[in-house]
């Protein structure tokens, strides 16, 4: 698992590579919390990389999504493969996080 | 830092040889006089023994080989007896390869050579006290380990004892479950509630994450969970309810997957709400299969006042229907590939149905057959119900 950050203006994409699960979840929750800084003002996750996340890692992705929430920053994902927007969709947190199909789609709505 | 009355490291002397004591707190008072090192000395192996049971913080125990009484050989094997948190050192004759083979072989760590050449002393005193700090803090750390495994094992225990181990076996239909734990404690859980007029409910759920605090909230979503299915109709109610009360304190973002269905046998018709659990399977006694619809759910504890759907769907004679975590469908072998759905599917081919028990237990022992040597990393729960045959 990796986890690549980058700024365009004030939005934040983090591109989120490998696999999440309960192995190295904190890992995960540490690397994207550590890559949100203070004046961002919306985050896009790009888990077009992303092979398989387990439940471990979406409460990771919901704890942030909280987090920013908080501070009203918003945050969506996108470029889901199949697999990954199954899990999204079984648990229900496509209803409560926003999943654009491409980047390009989910920065012009952020933009 | 030491100091002369409390020194940092006790070595014991042992050497029937009287000049000795005097020629070791001459050339190390510096090391003494700083706290370093302290000294104890005695004449035989008897007298070293007695020094060891009296004090306890010896270190390192330096010891001569051939004495009256008892030798450094016959030392050696005794000083575990006294205290095995220390090391010993042999001082032989140049080139006695035999006794120090005899020495190492019981337990010596090092040796140094006659005459002492004091400087080679203390390089060889010094790497035996870092070997010791080492050796101290790896003990240490598996203590804390011990700790923590006893702590994991203890959550393990509370996990399997809340989990139903008697199953209504009725004239219509039957109902069974079990779980396979994981190393690491994870929060699978599965629940049979007699309800009243017959009804059965049945919830199976998943907490995300492992470990005690999933365990922990694993415990309350049960205990909610049960408290609300006795109080209310509606499966997509009782999960309101249950999501509510968990999100009332949630720091952690914790959530748990839950499915929820009432049966009642008279009607053969399983009401059903799902809260971002993979969905059930239903096998036909023909071998076809199907999953039971989502209705528009969302794990519970995500956030609250979310209304829940709900959905139905009448059972026939002879159907099978399969409850279960990822932990199934996901487990994964050597290759790194999935057992997956279409192998859960596979196991039901040919007719007729299994019974409710054979069917859990074939589910969970194919895919322990499927993993072969890959560790499981998660849960593997399943609970089944049977519709009985015409």
């Amino acid at each position: 698992m990796n986890v690549q950050v980058e700024n365009h203006d004030k939005v934040l994409v983090a591109k989120v590579e490998g696999r999440v699960d309960s192995s190295n979840s904190q890992d995960f929750e540490r690397q994207l919390q550590g890559a949100i800084g203070e004046d961002v003002q919306a985050v896009v996750i790009d888990l077009g990389q992303l092979a398989y996340i387990s439940s471990a890692g979406l409460r990771v992705v919901l704890l942030v999504a909280k987090t920013l929430g908080q501070r009203n920053v918003s945050i969506s994902l996108c470029a889901l493969s199949d697999p990954v927007q199954s899990v999204f969709e079984i648990s229900g947190f496509n209803r409560i996080i926003q999943i654009y199909d491409s980047q390009a789609d989910a920065l012009a709505a952020a933009g | 830092m030491g100091d002369r009355d409390n020194p940092d490291y006790k070595i014991l002397v042992v050497d029937d040889e009287p000049d000795l004591e005097r020629l070791v707190r001459q050339r190390m008072r510096r090391q003494i006089r700083r706290g370093k090192y302290g000294f104890e000395f005695a004449g035989n192996g008897v007298e070293a023994l007695e020094v060891l049971a009296e004090k306890q913080d010896i270190d390192i125990v330096l010891s001569d080989i051939n004495m009256p009484k008892m030798d450094g050989l016959t030392l050696l094997q005794q000083i575990p007896e006294v205290n095995s948190d220390l090391r010993s050192v042999i001082v032989s004759a140049y080139g006695d390869m035999e006794n120090i083979r005899t020495a190492m072989n019981r337990g010596a760590f090092d040796f140094v050579t006659k005459p002492i050449d004091f400087t080679d002393l203390e390089v060889t005193i010094e790497r035996t006290l870092r070997h010791l700090d080492e050796w101290r803090a790896a003990l240490a750390s598996r203590d804390k380990l011990v700790a923590i495994q006893n702590e994991l094992d203890v959550a393990t225990k509370i996990q399997q004892s809340i989990l139903p181990d008697t199953f209504p076996h009725l004239d219509d239909c039957e109902v069974y479950g079990c779980m396979h734990a994981a190393r690491n404690v994870g929060g699978d859980f599965f629940d049979v509630i007699n309800l009243d007029a017959g009804r059965i409910g049945l919830a199976v759920a998943d907490v995300s994450d492992k470990g005690v605090p999933a365990a922990l909230f694993m415990m309350s979503s049960r205990t909610l969970l049960k408290g609300a299915a006795i109080g209310v109709e509606d499966p997509s109610t009782v999960l309101r309810e249950v999501n509510d009360l968990l999100n009332e304190t949630n720091e952690a973002a914790m959530f748990v997957t839950v499915f929820y269905g009432v049966y009642d046998p008279s009607t053969r018709v399983l009401t059903f709400s799902n809260g971002g659990h993979n969905p059930p399977l239903v096998i036909h006694p023909d071998g076809s299969s199907e999953e039971l619809e989502l209705t528009g759910g969302l794990a519970l504890g995500a956030i609250p006042g979310f209304e829940y759907g709900q959905a139905n769907v009448r059972l026939n004679p002879g159907d099978l229907v399969v409850f279960f975590t990822d932990g199934v469908t996901e487990a994964i072998n050597v290759s790194n590939e999935e057992f997956g759905l279409e192998s859960l599917q596979g196991l039901f081919q040919a007719p007729p149905t299994p019974s409710a028990r054979e069917a859990a237990e074939m589910i969970l022992q194919a895919v322990k057959d499927f993993a072969g040597e890959a560790p499981q990393f998660d849960d593997l729960t399943c609970m089944t119900l049977r519709v009985a045959d015409e």
